[in-house]
């Protein structure tokens, strides 16, 4: 278990969801494994009552997530809308390993997910063998969370084909999965519910019927309101990744993470800190989950490559990966950050000076 | 004798219901409240079937209205309710607050120690109004009549709290120590919401004395002021022996008058105050007011929503949801009656899952974004604006004091069934129809008493009879209307003693002749006689002969047109008379030794008289013109861009004729004179009037002899000016001057070819071409 890349939610925090569970004493909506109260402390941490800590996994507005939450204990699903990069998917997963204690339920949504991957699928071999019997029938995520009583995520929802995401209103408003080839259906236990998430930048998606949209309740989930905020969602994120990659960390990295974060805000606003200058944006969205990205290479590079302890170098090619996504238009973009910004704050000498070889 | 002080907080639906409840439950045979003594006359008014909420008690100083001070009350006022009770059980109400008196005076003391002279009376008004309600009173800190603020807040509470919200809400205190993230929450659920009136009295009583006992209390003189104020009431009433005594008051101030100090330190501290007269009346309000929105507003920041409250205590979120989706259906969204269910049950789901008594505002505003919103705030604008705050006007009887001014915009208001609302209109009149003249002559009337009710706006479509106004009634317009009070007691009566005092203090032209813009269209013959013996005056004065012809422009407009609008032209004809004479006077010696910018504006001016002149289709000042223009002309001296310009005038006019004309040309570009001279004066001539060049053949040969003869020196010199000239012409007109060239000058030449005419076939198309002019 120690070896795997990436730990599920809840095996990451099963001693978080373990205490919270021993503390609740709010009623739980059936099959659910915390009450909704406690649902919402495991998101958005806080001190149970015996003084245990639990980490904060989404920073941001509290409301957010109470209105998350509050939406699963109704019989609507819950739609995850936002830019990319804006924790859909890692608040979806936490919220399914807090509610269901499970959260591989999942259904990445493609242009090429199939009706088969959302209600159920065939074997093949046992159909021709046998005939249409339950034991050829391939469950899918979907099917598994009606029968059990879970929470299923189905990721980037209007990226699925529009006659594919159709399949889902059954599924939603009758709670009910018809099978008419065995002249059954599975009819979904309390307790189950879809999270989608779906973001609002890319073009040519697929964009929800109003039949679907119906089913679901809507969250933004916004850019990161405050500098402080993005910093300290930054920095947790980027502490956790040292520690799962087995990177020591020297030095405090927060100044550089500041760095970053004020980039990525300026360049994503189109306006420099103070209000003062006015800025392009690039084409990319700049996330606070690139500028986690940015910072995770930057360890790796300076731990394998360096001295261990993080310069400018380390993160000026990952910001330029991060900025420069169009050749032409977002290098005109960078060098105009470059020498109208960068190069007059004080203190920034050496990420001008490195950003400015790299180019 | 009994004295029940009931705490309450200004504009809450809950409040208002437990004082209602209380004061049903207490039958007291006085009520005191906090308010200014000034309104107290007024309070007979309250139960008049013509007074709707949301109105406001606006108390000012008849010598300076700009002093002046708002108390809104909305249905939902505890305020209202107890004044409604006392008037309904025939009982005394008091107001115990200070008298506005002692305040106005007051303030201006403290301006005066200040030494700001400049200082905004209307800033004035919103800081009381501010700190009349205790809501902003227990909010803002910062203002002066706020208790709170201290430096010597204990050091422990600093390092929990972030200092600016203890400063700014200390009620922020009370509910972190119930464990409330948000303190309107926090005061919501403990008092809004909650049912048993007298016990909720008491426990808020202990709560702010806790309060006021934990916050050192700051020492604010006014504060003190109103509070000794209010106790000297109460004790009056006393004396008198009333035996059941309710008192409704700011919860802020209930542990102040609950624990009485001698009343020797009362007396003392009330002694010797100054005082300045104080009037008050009656104004309609409105909801938008009542928000945060503006800066009268009373605080709260949802006016409709209270309302819903007061008037549907029983609603589940049901009705207030129904009323969001229709508003959504008016602006063509798809709501179906399963999203109103489906936003009720989150809306619940959320109020139980943060433990409230009842879904408020919160849960259903953001259910209502997550649910028929998809999840997008700037729809819920929509909702916050139509129904969260709501466009309620309230109304006044018809018969309580008011000022005279405001009284006669009343009457008026509603003989043009113009009504006064908060929200932006769009009005079109036609002046054709006599109640359209008079909506607009209102209008422009305000606007002169700077009363900017309407705003006018450029009306689609031609024809002088149209006008369309924006109107947008802002209830601090009633101050800029008090201000006026001392103009006149009606509106026509006003604005005509202003416009004189305007037009005597007017010391140029310009300033008079933008004053008559405004002042023609709102008819008032007394001010425009005044105005027409200012202009007189500063005419025979000027002698700046552009300014004259500035002023007389407009004039000719009206006097053309004046009849739409049924204005009187006969005062303007003499003041117009007067005008050109000096005009005339004036020009020829004003067109002479100046240089060509001078002269080129000068020109300008003299073709936009020379349209009036020819509109007003006057002979006599036709003659008189043109008598000028060609005084100019023979005069030497003259600005050779003026010269030509007059010539072409003259010409167009055919005052003179084609050899006249033609020979002024040739005079003007002869070899004798200076070819700059020439070149100006051709510019004044064929500017914009290509079509001379063109048509008339005999201009066209001097033009081309002119030119052919120049030395190549002197034709360089002359280019630039030539250009400039020709570079204003169409292309069109430029490419006929240049075929007409090509042909050698007589390509566009028509000579009526006689010969071989049929002159009975001719005959037999005469009929139908006088028919086609319009002949027969």
């Amino acid at each position: 278990m120690q070896n795997v890349l990436r730990q599920h939610a809840e095996q990451q925090f099963a001693e978080e969801l373990e205490e919270l569970k021993k503390q609740d004493t709010q009623t739980k909506p059936l099959n659910w494994l915390l009450s909704p109260q406690a649902v919402v402390t495991y998101l958005v941490g806080g001190k149970l009552a015996n003084g245990y800590h639990i980490m904060p996994k989404y920073i941001g507005n509290r409301r957010l997530m109470e209105i998350a939450v509050a939406t699963l204990t109704t019989d609507r699903a819950l739609l995850l809308y936002g830019l990319p990069g804006t924790a859909k998917s890692w608040v979806s997963e936490h919220l399914a390993a807090a509610i269901s204690g499970d959260s591989t339920l999942l259904v990445q949504g493609t242009a090429g997910t199939g009706e088969e991957a959302v209600r159920y699928g065939w074997n093949y071999a046992r159909l021709l063998a046998v005939g249409p019997v339950p034991d050829a029938l391939v469950e899918t995520p979907v099917m598994r969370a009606m029968k059990d009583g879970k929470i299923a995520r189905v990721e980037e929802l209007t990226r699925i084909g529009s006659d594919v995401q159709d399949t889902l209103i059954t599924i939603l408003s009758e709670k009910t999965l018809p099978i008419p080839e065995l002249n059954t259906e599975v009819q979904a236990v309390k307790g189950f519910n879809v999270i989608a998430t779906a973001n609002n930048r890319d073009k040519g998606v697929n964009d929800l019927s109003s039949a679907l949209k119906r089913r679901f309740n809507t969250v933004i989930l916004p850019v990161p309101n405050t500098l402080e905020e993005e910093v300290e969602i930054v920095q947790q994120r980027v502490n956790s990744f040292s520690k799962t990659m087995e990177l020591p960390l020297e030095k405090p990295i927060g100044e550089e993470v500041k760095r970053i974060v004020t980039i990525f805000r300026e360049l994503r606003s189109g306006l420099s800190l103070d209000g003062k200058n006015k800025l392009k944006s690039p084409s990319g969205t700049l996330s606070t989950a690139e500028a986690i990205s940015v910072m995770n290479s930057g360890i790796a590079l300076s731990h394998h490559f360096g001295d261990g302890s993080i310069k400018a170098d380390d993160l000026a090619s990952g910001i330029l990966g991060a900025v420069v996504k169009d050749p032409v238009q977002d290098k005109i973009v960078w060098q105009e950050y470059l020498e109208t910004v960068m190069k007059q704050r004080e203190g920034w000498k050496d990420i001008y000076r490195s950003c400015r070889d790299m180019m | 004798m009994p004295l029940h002080l009931l705490g309450i907080r200004h504009h809450g639906p809950g409040s208002a219901r437990n004082v209602k409840e209380a004061l049903e439950q207490l039958r007291p045979d006085i009520i005191l409240i906090e308010g200014p003594p000034e309104g107290e006359a007024l309070l007979q008014w309250a139960l008049h079937e013509e007074m709707q909420p949301p109105v406001a008690l606006l108390v000012y100083r008849p010598d300076n209205p700009q002093d002046a001070t708002f108390y809104p009350f909305a249905e939902y006022s505890p305020e209202w309710q107890a004044i409604c009770y006392g008037r309904q059980h025939h009982i005394p109400v008091r107001f115990i607050d200070i008298p506005l008196a002692h305040e106005f005076a007051l303030r201006e003391a403290e301006r005066v120690r200040q030494e700001a002279p400049s200082e905004d009376g209307g800033a004035d008004g919103i800081e009381r109004q501010e700190d009349l309600t205790d809501e902003s009173e227990l909010r803002n800190g910062t203002q002066p009549g706020t208790a709170l603020v201290t430096e010597a807040l204990a050091d422990e509470l600093l390092e929990e709290l972030p200092e600016p919200d203890v400063y700014r809400n200390p009620i922020r205190y009370l509910a972190e120590a119930a464990g409330y993230a948000d303190p309107e929450v926090w005061w919501e659920q403990q008092f809004e919401l909650r049912r048993g009136s007298l016990e909720t009295f008491d426990a808020l009583a202990e709560a702010m004395q806790a309060l006021r006992d934990t916050l050192p209390l700051k020492e604010d003189r006014r504060e003190q002021l109103r509070e000794a104020f209010m106790r000297r009431a109460i004790r009056n009433a006393q004396k008198e022996k009333w035996e059941n005594i309710a008192v409704v008051c700011g919860a802020w101030h209930v542990p102040a008058l609950q624990n009485m100090p001698s009343q020797k330190a009362d007396d003392a501290l009330l002694k010797g105050l100054p005082k300045v007269k104080a009037d008050a009346t009656w104004i309609p309000w409105t909801n938008s007011r009542l928000s945060y929105e503006s800066g009268y507003g009373a605080g709260i920041d949802s006016p409709g929503w209270y309302t819903h409250l007061w008037n549907r205590s029983q609603d589940d979120g049901t009705e207030w949801l129904v009323h969001v989706a229709r508003v959504f259906r008016e602006q063509r969204m798809d709501i179906s009656s399963a999203h109103v269910i489906e936003t009720l049950r989150l809306a619940h789901a959320l109020a139980s899952m943060r433990q409230l008594h009842r879904a408020g505002l919160h849960e259903y505003n953001e259910a209502v974004q997550s649910v028929m919103c998809m999840g997008d705030g700037a729809l819920l604008q929509l909702v916050w604006r139509e129904l969260i705050v709501g466009h309620q006007t309230g109304s006044t009887p018809a018969d309580a004091p008011q000022v005279p001014l405001q009284r006669d915009l009343e009457i008026w208001q509603k003989k043009l069934r113009l009504k006064a609302q908060d929200a932006p209109k769009l009005l079109q009149i036609d002046l054709r129809d006599e109640s359209g003249l008079q909506k607009s002559i209102l209008l422009h009337r305000l606007l002169l008493l700077e009363v900017p009710w309407g705003s006018k706006r450029a009306a689609a479509g031609k024809g002088t009879f149209k006008e369309e106004w924006e109107l947008y009634w802002k209830p601090e317009l009633s101050i800029n209307l008090l201000e006026k009070a001392a103009w006149g007691n009606t509106i026509e009566e006003a604005a005509n003693a202003l416009l004189g005092d305007r037009a005597a203090k007017a010391q140029q032209l310009s300033q008079l002749t933008r004053l008559m813009e405004n002042t023609l269209p709102a008819e008032l013959p007394a001010g425009v006689a005044l105005l027409m013996q200012r202009m007189d005056q500063l005419a025979a004065s000027t002698s700046d002969v552009g300014e004259l012809m500035q002023a007389f422009l407009p004039l000719a407009q009206v006097r053309r047109y004046g009849n739409v609008r049924n204005t009187n032209t006969s005062t303007i004809a003499l003041i117009m008379d007067s005008l050109l004479a000096r005009i005339i006077a004036g020009l020829p010696p004003a067109s002479s030794g100046i240089d060509e910018e001078t002269g080129a504006a000068l020109a300008a001016l003299m073709v936009q008289m020379n349209s009036a002149i020819l509109l007003l289709e006057e002979e006599e000042y036709r003659s008189l013109w043109y008598e000028a223009l060609e005084k100019i002309m023979d005069t030497h001296q003259a600005n050779a861009l003026v010269c030509g310009s007059c010539c072409k005038l003259l010409h167009d006019a055919q005052e003179i004729d084609e050899l006249r004309t033609a020979q002024e040309f040739s005079k003007a570009l002869s070899a004798g004179t200076d070819p700059a001279y020439g070149a100006s004066w051709i510019e004044g001539f064929l500017k914009e009037s290509a079509t001379t060049l063109i048509l008339d053949d005999r201009i066209w040969q001097i033009v081309d002899e002119w030119l052919g003869e120049l030395q190549p020196q002197l034709f360089q010199e002359v280019v630039p000016v030539l250009r400039r000239t020709f570079s204003e012409y169409t292309n069109t007109e430029k490419r006929q001057l240049a075929q007409k060239a090509k042909a050698g000058g007589t390509a566009t030449t028509t000579t009526i070819q006689r010969e071989n005419l049929d002159e009975a076939r001719a005959r037999t198309l005469l009929p139908l071409f006088y028919k086609m002019i319009g002949a027969e």
